[in-house]
């Protein structure tokens, strides 16, 4: 067999390079996924092609970014980190918890955790019937890498409803779990609400308890059916305040 | 995910002497400061790329203002296992800005890649934004012009513009398969070249 025909052992080869580019249609995206977890030849050329494409971005005509822009950035960055401090150091606790949670077989909570923030809270007044219901409205910190990805908490009536929006899919043969963690626990506490997001991302549960000592609520995903232990990093976030 | 222990560093000029991948770190305790030095060194390129690819300013701002703030309320996710901070920055620009012009609709996004990059910097905004160059840039833009225009066109419909491979079939009136096997051929061109930019190094 000559080198070139080698180039093309596996015939999905050939879509290595519209994948790096984001150029696959949406099924084809996701038939390669799949492919590519069998395939280490095609894993290799990917790898590979996106070096090359991790470069691009070096050749667009260089811009500075305005004064302004930076600033905005970063004050609102500081005004988070404010948020954070102010709310009893959470910018810690995830190392803290991490270093405890190392011993074997523990669960990692990792990335997710550290970035818990609740950026905004929102107090809106619903009419329900004759008497004002309040409302609130929690914001989540989604770490899933999906743009526009958002969760948020609708507290009413001591009920709590998930609500996402653009998130990713939670994988083949895998579901979002959700998950208390609770004020002195170091881990989150499974329950029953199992989701799973529409095509455009889309998604909403019932949050199945009480919040009354719930500080953090988290989603995960987990294999169907679901887990008694987190066994991935959180992709959502969203501090109860 | 390896991690580094949090050192207590304060003052600026010690923070703008550690690696990106150091103050990532502290960006995932949420330390504002190291947030900063990762904003100065990478905030031209994010904005550049946004700008490439929307093409107003105003977007651009708004595209790279989002994805900062993505970095630093998720700095706990990056792993440097797999890239530079830049690279793990770019990619959430680059993911964003094509969502964005996807989103607005098929006849903006057509517009937006109709223009050539060059006639859409000779846009009035153009004279308000400074241009900064490096011999990296230069390098990377030898390597794609030194393409068959065939090659370069795909590359550039399907990263700067958002097009999947269909789309752009249809677009050059090629059949489907051709332009999967001119990406390919054009990549791999690159990836020839590259081996030199990193030996020079970024």
């Amino acid at each position: 067999m000559s080198p070139h025909e080698s180039d093309f052992d596996c015939p999905q080869l050939l879509d290595a390079a519209a994948y790096v580019l984001g150029a696959l249609e949406h099924d084809e995206l996701a038939r390669y996924r799949e492919h590519m977890q069998g395939c280490a030849e095609c894993r290799a050329e990917v790898a590979e092609l996106q070096l090359v494409v991790d470069e691009l971005p070096a050749g667009v005509p260089r811009l500075q970014a305005p004064e302004a822009l930076r600033e905005r950035i970063l004050a609102s960055a500081r005004s988070e980190a404010a948020v954070l401090h102010a709310a009893g150091h959470h910018a810690d606790r995830p190392v803290r918890a991490r270093r405890r949670l190392r011993s074997p077989g523990a669960v990692l909570l990792g990335g997710g955790a550290a970035v818990v923030a609740a950026v905004a809270v929102v107090l809106a007044i619903a009419l329900s019937g004759s008497s004002p219901v309040r409302e609130r409205i929690s914001r989540g910190v989604v770490t899933a890498n999906a743009p526009g990805a958002s969760a948020t908490l609708h507290i009413r009536d001591g009920h709590a409803d998930l609500i996402v929006a653009h998130m990713p899919e939670p994988g083949r043969g895998r579901i979002y779990e959700v998950w208390l963690l609770k004020r002195g626990s170091a881990e989150p506490a499974p329950t029953s609400a199992l989701f799973g997001v529409t095509v455009a991302g889309s998604g909403a549960v019932d949050v199945p308890a009480s919040l009354g000592q719930v500080k953090e609520v988290l989603v995960t995903s987990e294999p169907l059916g679901g887990s008694a232990h987190p066994t991935r990093k959180p992709v959502i976030a969203v501090a109860v305040s | 995910m390896p991690r580094l222990l949090r050192p207590r560093v304060s003052s600026k000029e010690t923070l703008r002497k550690l690696a990106d991948e150091e103050l990532m770190a502290l960006v995932a305790g949420s330390d504002a400061d190291a947030f900063e030095v990762v904003l100065e060194r990478h905030a031209d390129a994010a904005f550049s790329l946004a700008y490439r690819i929307c093409g107003r300013r105003a977007l651009a701002e708004e595209i790279a203002q989002e994805s900062f703030l993505a970095v630093w309320r998720s700095g706990a996710r990056y792993d440097r296992a797999r890239g530079s901070v830049r690279t793990w920055t770019l990619g959430i620009v680059h993911n964003r800005a094509i969502d964005t012009l996807r989103r607005s609709g098929t006849q903006e996004h057509q517009r937006v890649s109709d223009e050539g990059i060059d006639e859409r910097l000779e846009a009035p905004e153009r004279t308000e934004l400074q241009a900064v160059d490096s011999a990296v840039a230069d390098d990377v833009r030898a390597a794609l012009t030194a393409l068959p225009d065939e090659q370069r066109r795909v590359i550039e419909l399907a990263y700067f513009g958002g097009f999947t491979h269909v789309e752009i079939a249809s677009m050059l009136d090629a059949p489907v398969g051709t332009v999967k096997g001119r990406m390919r051929l054009g990549l791999r061109k690159l990836r020839g070249e590259l081996r030199g930019w990193e030996a020079v190094g970024t």
